[in-house]
C-alpha cells in the first residue's frame, strides 16, 4: 500500500478564492523521500497540511479530490488519529510549541498516548540525544533561537514515531551542524522504511530525496528522480526567471 | 567613522546565570554587507536586538552614530536602522499588503504623492503588486518574508539589520534581495544580515562575522 496517495487534489481557501492547489495527483511509497519544491506562494504549505489534515478539518475551505494517508482517507479520519500515522513539522515552529519546557514538549504526545511512564521517558531521552538537545531538557521552548525552535518541534514529532513525516522548510534556520543531524535522521528513518515529505528551496538539502516534485501556482509541473528534477528545476530558474547559478548548485560566482 | 560602537557589552537574560554575549567590541559601519554566523542559539538574534535598543546591556555601551544607544528612543533608532525579525509574523500589523508598507513611509512625513510612490515601487521590486489588497497574515511564508523586507527597505534606513532574510525565499526572490543589497551597497548604506545561507552569504557578505562562545570572531 502507498504511503500518500493524493487524487485529483484542488483546494480554495474561502469558497470564491483563488484555487490554491489545481488537480493534483501523485503516490509517496512507504520508504520515499520526496522533496517539494516551488516558488512561494505555489501552494507547497497548502499541500502539506492537506496531508495532515489540518486542511480540511482546522481551515474549511473548498477541497475536491482525495487524499490517502496509508489507506486512510483524510476527510474521514480525525486529525488527532491521523497525527499518529504522518508526523508535521511547521514552517513556523512557534505556532506548534507551547509547554513550559522542552522536555514536556517531547513528551506531550507519547503521554497522551497512553504509553507507560518508562517508554515516554526513554523516548523523550532518545529524542533529545538523537537531535542533540539534551542540554535544553528544562529550558522554556520561548527562550529558545529560531533554529533550536525547529529542532524541539521535530522533536516532538519524532516522539510520536510516526510512519510519514513531512518537514516543511525545517532545515533552511539550522546551522550547519543541524542540517547534519537532520540529515542523518532522515536517512536513518528512511532506512527504518519511513516515509518522508520535505519542502525545501536549498539543493543541498533536497538532494537526499528520491525523487523531487515542483509545484508551479498549484499546479504539480514535475514529478520523477532527484537529480533529473533538480536538473530542470535549476534550468527553469535561470531561464525563466533569470537566476544566476550560485543560488542553486555549484560554486558561488562571484559579483559580475 | 562607525556607524555602531559596540564597547565591552555584555548580556545575560534576567533570571539566568549564562552569559549569552561576553565583552563584545566591535564597530559596524555604514559599508558594504556585514554577515554574522554562529551555531543555533550562539546569541545571534540576541545580538541584533541589543543593536536596535529592543533589549538593553548588562555591562557596557552602544553608540548609534555618535549618540548613546540608551539616550535613544526607540523611534529615532528605528529611523536610523531598518530591523526585519526572523519571523515576519512579528511585524506585521495592517490590513492591506500595501497599508502595511506605507505605514512606515507616512510616519517618515513624506508627502502622500512620495508615500504611493515609494509604495509602488518596493511593491513592484518584490513582486506584491497582485497581494496590494490581501490581508498580510493570510500570505504565504515567504510572501509575508518579502513584505517585511519591502516595509522596511521603503524606510531607506542608512542601516540595515536583517535576521534570517532569506529564510522561506525561494531562489529567484533570494536573487531579488541579494540584488537590492548591492544596490543598497552602491547607495552607501550598510546591511547586517544574519544568516545560516552559505551560499548567500559567500555571494554577498564583504565581512564575516562568526560568534562562538559568546565572542566575536572576525574571519
Amino acid at each position: 500500500m502507498d504511503a500518500i496517495v493524493v487524487d485529483r487534489l484542488s483546494y480554495r481557501y474561502q469558497a470564491v478564492g483563488r484555487e490554491i492547489l489545481k488537480n493534483i495527483s501523485f503516490k509517496v511509497a512507504p520508504g520515499e523521500i520526496v522533496a517539494l519544491v516551488g516558488l512561494s506562494g505555489c501552494g507547497k504549505s497548502t499541500l502539506c497540511m492537506c496531508l495532515g489534515g489540518i486542511i480540511p478539518h482546522y481551515l474549511g475551505g473548498m477541497l475536491d479530490g482525495q487524499v490517502l494517508i496509508n489507506g486512510k482517507d483524510t476527510k474521514e479520519y480525525r486529525v488527532a488519529r491521523l497525527a499518529l500515522e504522518v508526523g508535521l513539522v511547521f514552517q513556523d515552529p512557534d505556532t506548534q510549541l507551547f509547554a513550559p519546557t522542552v522536555e514536556d514538549e517531547i513528551a506531550f504526545a507519547p503521554e497522551n498516548l497512553c504509553l507507560p511512564v518508562e517508554e515516554v521517558a526513554t523516548r523523550v531521552d532518545n529524542v533529545l540525544d538523537t537531535l542533540g538537545i539534551t542540554s535544553l531538557r528544562k529550558t522554556n521552548p520561548n527562550h529558545l533561537s529560531g533554529g533550536q525552535k525547529h529542532l524541539v518541534a521535530m522533536g516532538a514529532v519524532l516522539a510520536l514515531e510516526p510512519s510519514i513525516l513531512v518537514l516543511d522548510e525545517l532545515i533552511a534556520q539550522l546551522d550547519p551542524a543541524g542540517k547534519r543531524i537532520i540529515n542523518e535522521i532522515l536517512v536513518d528513518l528512511r532506512r527504518r522504511g519511513k516515509t518522508i515529505l520535505i519542502v525545501e528551496h536549498d539543493p543541498e538539502a533536497v538532494s537526499i530525496a528520491d525523487r523531487m516534485l515542483v509545484l508551479e501556482e498549484g499546479r504539480l509541473i514535475k514529478d520523477g528522480e532527484t537529480a533529473t528534477v533538480l536538473e530542470w528545476w535549476e534550468s527553469m530558474l535561470r531561464h525563466k526567471y533569470g537566476c544566476k547559478s550560485w543560488t542553486i548548485s555549484g560554486h558561488a560566482a562571484g559579483p559580475e | 567613522m562607525a556607524y555602531i560602537d559596540i564597547e565591552n557589552v555584555s548580556f545575560c537574560y534576567p533570571g539566568q546565570s549564562r552569559f549569552v554575549l561576553r565583552d563584545i567590541n566591535l564597530r559596524i559601519y555604514k559599508e558594504g554587507v556585514t554577515a554574522v554566523t554562529g551555531a543555533n542559539g550562539s546569541g545571534k538574534t540576541t545580538f541584533s536586538k541589543l543593536l536596535i535598543g529592543l533589549l538593553k546591556p548588562v555591562k557596557g555601551r552602544i553608540q548609534l552614530n555618535g549618540k548613546l544607544l540608551s539616550s535613544l528612543t526607540l523611534a529615532q533608532i528605528g529611523r536610523q536602522i531598518g530591523y526585519v525579525f526572523q519571523n515576519p509574523d512579528k511585524q506585521l500589523f495592517c490590513e492591506t499588503v500595501e497599508e502595511e508598507i506605507a505605514f512606515g513611509v507616512r510616519n517618515l512625513g513624506l508627502p502622500p504623492e512620495r508615500v504611493t510612490q515609494k509604495v509602488r515601487e518596493v511593491m513592484d521590486y518584490f513582486e506584491l503588486s497582485r497581494y496590494a489588497q490581501a490581508y498580510p497574515l493570510s500570505l504565504s511564508a515567504g510572501e509575508k518574508r518579502r513584505l517585511a523586507l519591502a516595509a522596511v527597505f521603503a524606510l531607506e534606513p542608512g542601516l540595515l539589520l536583517l535576521d534570517e532574510p532569506t529564510t522561506g525565499l525561494d531562489p529567484y526572490r533570494k536573487q531579488l534581495l541579494g540584488d537590492y543589497l548591492d544596490k543598497l551597497v552602491a547607495a552607501n548604506r550598510g546591511v547586517v544580515v544574519i544568516s545560516h545561507d552559505q551560499k548567500f552569504i559567500d555571494r554577498y557578505a564583504t565581512r564575516l562575522l562568526r560568534l562562538e562562545d559568546g565572542q566575536f570572531i572576525e574571519e
